[in-house]
């Protein structure tokens, strides 16, 4: 599997999930379509137009990405927005798991804020465990995806993952 | 091997040693959303897995909580959406608006020591202090665990929380914890099982202890363990439960991958200033900053106790003019209590705003700050934006800093009775 796309927006250390979708939005709208226009409302309030003008969109984040909340709203509308892999230094774990629940890649790697910026052209590479920054002519490692987890990526999702086998595996 | 907390109950709920690291699949007690989360779950049910049906309707609940009693249409409509979901599937534990936050009910009617309990709400980690490996999940995880029963957990790793010593008058647990949190972070615990021990945690009450595990997710952890003991029994007694209490503690020689000691001798009352909650300073330090509002009560101070030393400090005295003052009791059973001591009566007396338990202040949901205003809570979350208003500033304390500024209109350090 490989994700390629422009690097949207570099977000700060501990964005959070009240940031990503305010708590205000959540309680009242089930279409995600309607929800994802208020995403990083609060902090970028230009995000989401930027990222509909954007192809193949991809967020970066410092350390403890999306920490706070449980809300899967938050990953349901980055991915709504078109966003097909968000790279963090780290994850907040609720985040990172409804992230491969819903079938959002994510993956960790260390100093990725300092390494590129936002506009450069990048290719993950999952089978290879690269980040190929085609801008900047560069190469990162990233750390492996736990092995459920993968499991979860390439069933596309948690749901997928329990229609194929049948519920959880013992 | 020796174990820790988590480790125990995982490997009791395997039936096997698991250790760190390992990715187990497990039954779950009881599992609970609420109407911020539990919507989009029937919806996974339904797209995902081609089911409305839960797999046992006495070990999953809903609660309206969140938007409760309901602010608007929309909210409505999703209560109704949930209440057609509980009763299709004969659920006998549907919580109505007014009845309580979901994390306080869980806590009196459902949570027991060497439970799994998973909760559609990050601050599930609060059944931790009944000794219940509790952590939130998101509405996918809530769907599957709905339809089968099961779900899969890593084994965290432990990081161990010493307290030690006798807390001074008017600090609370909520300052210990708010410090401990300055200290490690935000994201000090990520995916760790905080474990609380030492003779400072023993000598807390129940609902202290409820307090400090509350906000394990507010340092990444994934759950924060306390010991069971006598309290825990009499705790459990207290709601008709004395059966389900068992003991747990780690192991002597139990593997910590990081530990602090937290020495609560002489400590001062903390705050958590905006917009971060690792942003924790003494009290003293923001001494004299207005306040607009003053919250006491949600999943971390809404309890028996919290209620008791606001009313013991607000009694006679009344609420500044400058700031208004908002109640929220945890659960219907609090506010009940709560109106049987008088309590609520000597807060109602002194201007405060008596409020349905649910959630209310602490998600800006039903009642919202205004444009630079400045809110002063016992909540465990001061991000930008939480209480309903980007422009809003949000201080996180203690239930006796909040009762003594209510009176002051200002931050003021509980501690000096005679400024109050």
């Amino acid at each position: 599997m490989k994700r390629k796309g422009k690097i949207l927006r570099i977000f700060p250390k501990d964005t959070n999930t009240d940031e990503i979708i305010a708590g205000k939005y959540k309680y009242d709208e089930l279409d995600l379509e309607k929800l994802a226009v208020h995403t990083f409302e609060s902090i970028d309030p230009l995000f989401y137009a930027d990222a509909s003008k954007t192809k193949n969109p991809l967020i970066v984040g410092a350390t403890n990405f999306g920490c706070g909340s449980s809300r899967e709203q938050a990953p349901q509308v980055l991915k709504t927005c078109g966003i097909s892999c968000v790279i963090a230094e780290s994850f907040a774990r609720i985040f990172y798991r409804n992230c491969f629940n819903i079938g959002l890649p994510v993956i960790e790697c260390k100093d990725m804020t300092k390494k590129v910026a936002q506009g450069d052209e990048i290719v993950v590479d999952f089978e290879l465990g690269i980040i190929h920054n085609i801008t900047k002519k560069e190469e990162y490692d990233f750390k492996p995806i736990p092995k459920f987890m993968q499991e979860l990526l390439e069933a596309g999702g948690l749901m997928p993952y329990l229609r194929l086998h049948g519920g959880y595996r013992d | 091997m020796y174990k820790t907390m988590a480790e125990k109950i995982l490997s009791d709920k395997r039936g096997a040693d698991v250790s760190t690291g390992d990715t187990v699949i497990v039954p779950v007690d009881f599992v609970f959303s609420h109407d911020g989360t539990m919507p989009l779950a029937i919806r996974q049910m339904e797209s995902g897995l081609s089911t409305r049906k839960v797999y046992d309707p006495y070990k999953v609940a809903g609660v309206c909580d969140h938007a409760s009693p309901s602010p608007s249409e929309k909210a409505s409509n999703v209560h109704i959406f949930m209440r057609k979901f509980a009763k299709e599937n004969k659920m006998p534990y549907f919580f109505e608006n007014g009845d309580g936050i979901c994390h306080q009910i869980v806590v009196e009617k459902f949570a027991a020591p060497w439970n799994i309990i998973i909760g559609g709400d990050s601050h599930t980690c609060t059944h931790g202090a009944l000794g219940a490996f509790a952590t939130g999940m998101g509405s996918t995880d809530i769907a599957a665990i709905m339809a089968y029963g099961k779900t899969w957990l890593r084994v965290p790793e432990s990081f161990k929380i010493e307290v030690t010593g006798t807390l001074p008058k008017h600090v609370c647990s909520k300052d210990v914890i708010l410090h401990t949190i300055g200290e490690i972070t935000a994201d000090g615990a990520t995916y760790m099982s905080m474990e609380f021990l030492g003779d400072g945690v023993d000598a807390m009450s129940v609902e202290s202890r409820l307090t400090m595990s509350n906000m394990a997710i507010e340092a990444g952890a994934v759950t924060g363990l306390c010991q069971t003991d006598s309290k825990v029994r009499a705790f459990l007694e207290s709601h008709k439960r004395g059966q389900e209490y068992r003991t747990l503690a780690p192991d002597k020689n139990a593997t910590y991958a990081d530990e602090i000691v937290v020495e609560v001798e002489g400590m001062e009352p903390m705050i958590a200033y905006p917009h971060r909650v690792d942003n924790v300073a003494p009290v003293t330090q923001f001494e004299g900053v207005d306040v607009d509002q003053v919250c006491i009560g949600s999943c971390t101070n809404g309890r028996m106790e919290d209620i008791r030393i606001a009313a013991q400090i607000l009694n006679g005295k009344k609420v500044a003019e400058n700031t208004r003052l908002v109640v929220y009791p945890a659960s219907r059973d609090i506010l009940i209590r709560a109106m049987d001591e008088g309590l609520i009566k000597t807060l109602a007396e002194a201007g405060a705003a008596i409020c349905p338990p649910g959630c209310g202040f602490c998600i800006g949901r039903t009642v919202a700050l205004g444009d630079g205003e400045v809110a002063l809570s016992t909540q465990n979350r001061n991000f930008k934006g939480r209480m309903g208003n980007d422009n809003a500033e949000i201080y996180l304390c203690s239930p006796a800093t909040a009762a003594v500024s209510a009176i002051t209109g200002k931050i003021t350090d509980p501690r000096d009775g005679l400024r109050w």
